[in-house]
């Protein structure tokens, strides 16, 4: 089955094409990574696909619930409070009762790595610290499309190899992930390689 | 000098003995402005929350306005109350003026500004990865607001201490509209500015002095319990 298909995917900001994806086909379950320099316009694609990025009608179509999807920023940002009331922040909009929350927030947070920071407020976190927080929160909502913006950097090898576990463990999610630079060996299942739209065309 | 020492000294001697004027004029400055402050607070949240965050004609113009109310003088306002509540007013039927709850009308005027103006800011200026990150968990609208609220909570704590200090402070409307009835409608501003016109330096030290440490009290207070501001600063 084909989750996510584009058609003559543009996106436009300022009349600058900023995104040209062309067609593309993912099926659901892969685990796709999503390459290119800077301004190559990974990250825009992986907001259209969250519906955070408005395109015109019929050029992306997504198979599954909005409520399904979900992003993790680059830079993640973590709300107020403490690492398992973020983990939990998804689950408590599905109205799940408080103590399964916190035994989903803890399973997340311990499979990724971080058990030792359960206590902890988000102040004072690490980047790497918070990257895991951040992956276990949009964990935690089993998405059935999970959008990855960068989710490597500022990981030591310990983590990504962590992360790799969890990311093959989900067989029933279809993973996108961008990066900047090639991906660990294995890590992704194909790659997809965007390019710099060019600039000069305005009447495309 | 005599003058000032011997004044300050009855005046401490009044709050000492918990003089029930002044205990009295306490109170009721203190119920007076913080009943303005959460009816502006319960008009201005969903309004400085609609100004953020939505898209609608005649937007600019309402902040604009809102803006601009920051400044109408609390005489101006004591003067409007005074027109819409005096016995010829259009609701002089409903007998208000030179009560209470006239006070609290023209404070929560005076206050709705505040709160609508600064909460605006506070949440115009939240990093747009928090609306993202709230929608893409899957917040409805009332998760959505709580957590802007929370991750704007220093401005709006800033914005409720404003209010709630020009509220407890003003003098404007509380003499206008309140008249400064003794066990009616005396104010501490009021009071310290009428006690001292009729030759009591003394009271009028005691109420001004009592003034004093409600407005900045709150704010102290707020400081003292706010623990998350110490991480932020």
């Amino acid at each position: 089955m084909t989750i996510v298909s584009t058609n003559q995917l543009i996106v436009r900001r300022a009349d600058i094409r900023i995104l040209a994806a062309g067609d593309l086909e993912i099926a659901a379950g892969e685990c796709v990574g999503l390459c290119g320099g800077n301004g190559s316009g990974k990250t825009t694609l992986l907001r259209v696909l969250a519906g955070l990025e408005p395109v015109s009608p019929g050029m992306v179509t997504v198979n599954c619930p909005a409520g399904d999807i979900t992003l993790v920023h680059q830079h993640p940002w973590l709300f107020h409070g403490g690492v398992l009331s973020n983990i939990e922040y998804g689950l408590a909009a599905r109205r799940v009762d408080r103590v399964t929350r916190r035994r989903i927030a803890r399973k997340w947070l311990e499979r990724l790595g971080g058990s030792q920071l359960a206590e902890r407020q988000v102040e004072g976190l690490s980047g790497g610290e918070r990257r895991r927080v951040a992956l276990a929160r949009a964990l935690a909502i089993e998405p059935t499309l999970l959008l990855l913006d960068e989710p490597l950097a500022e990981i030591d090898d310990t983590g990504i190899q962590l992360i790799r576990e969890v990311v093959e463990g989900l067989d029933n999610t279809t993973i996108l992930i961008t990066s900047p630079v090639d991906f660990p060996a294995g890590f992704v299942e194909r790659t997809i390689q965007l390019t710099t739209p060019p600039t000069i065309s305005a009447a495309g | 000098m005599d003058f000032l020492v011997e004044g300050l000294r009855e005046a401490v001697r009044l709050i000492a003995n918990g003089d029930h004027q002044i205990i009295d004029a306490t109170l009721r400055t203190l119920s007076i402005s913080l009943s303005a402050v959460v009816l502006a607070v319960l008009i201005g949240l969903p309004i400085a929350t609609g100004l953020a965050r939505r898209r609608f004609v005649g937007q600019r113009l309402l902040l604009v306005l809102f803006r601009a109310a920051l400044g109408v003088p609390t005489v101006f306002l004591g003067l409007l109350c005074y027109g819409m509540l005096a016995r010829r007013g259009p609701l002089g039927p409903l007998d208000l003026l030179y009560t209470p709850t006239a006070i609290v009308i023209g404070e929560t005027l005076l206050a709705l500004p505040i709160v609508v103006a600064l909460t605006h800011g506070a949440l115009a200026t939240l990093d747009p990865r928090i609306p993202e990150t709230a929608r893409t968990l899957g917040a409805g609208p009332i998760r959505r607001l709580l957590t802007y609220l929370s991750e704007a909570r220093t401005g709006l704590i800033l914005a409720i201490l404003t209010a709630f200090t020009r509220c407890s402070t003003e003098l404007g409307i509380a003499m206008m509209v309140g008249g400064n009835i003794k066990d009616r409608t005396r104010t501490l501003s009021t009071a310290t500015a009428l006690e001292t016109g009729k030759g009591e330096f003394a009271v009028g030290l005691a109420m001004g002095g009592l003034l004093l440490l409600l407005a900045t009290g709150m704010t102290l207070l707020v400081a003292v319990l706010g623990k998350e501001d110490r991480r932020d600063a």
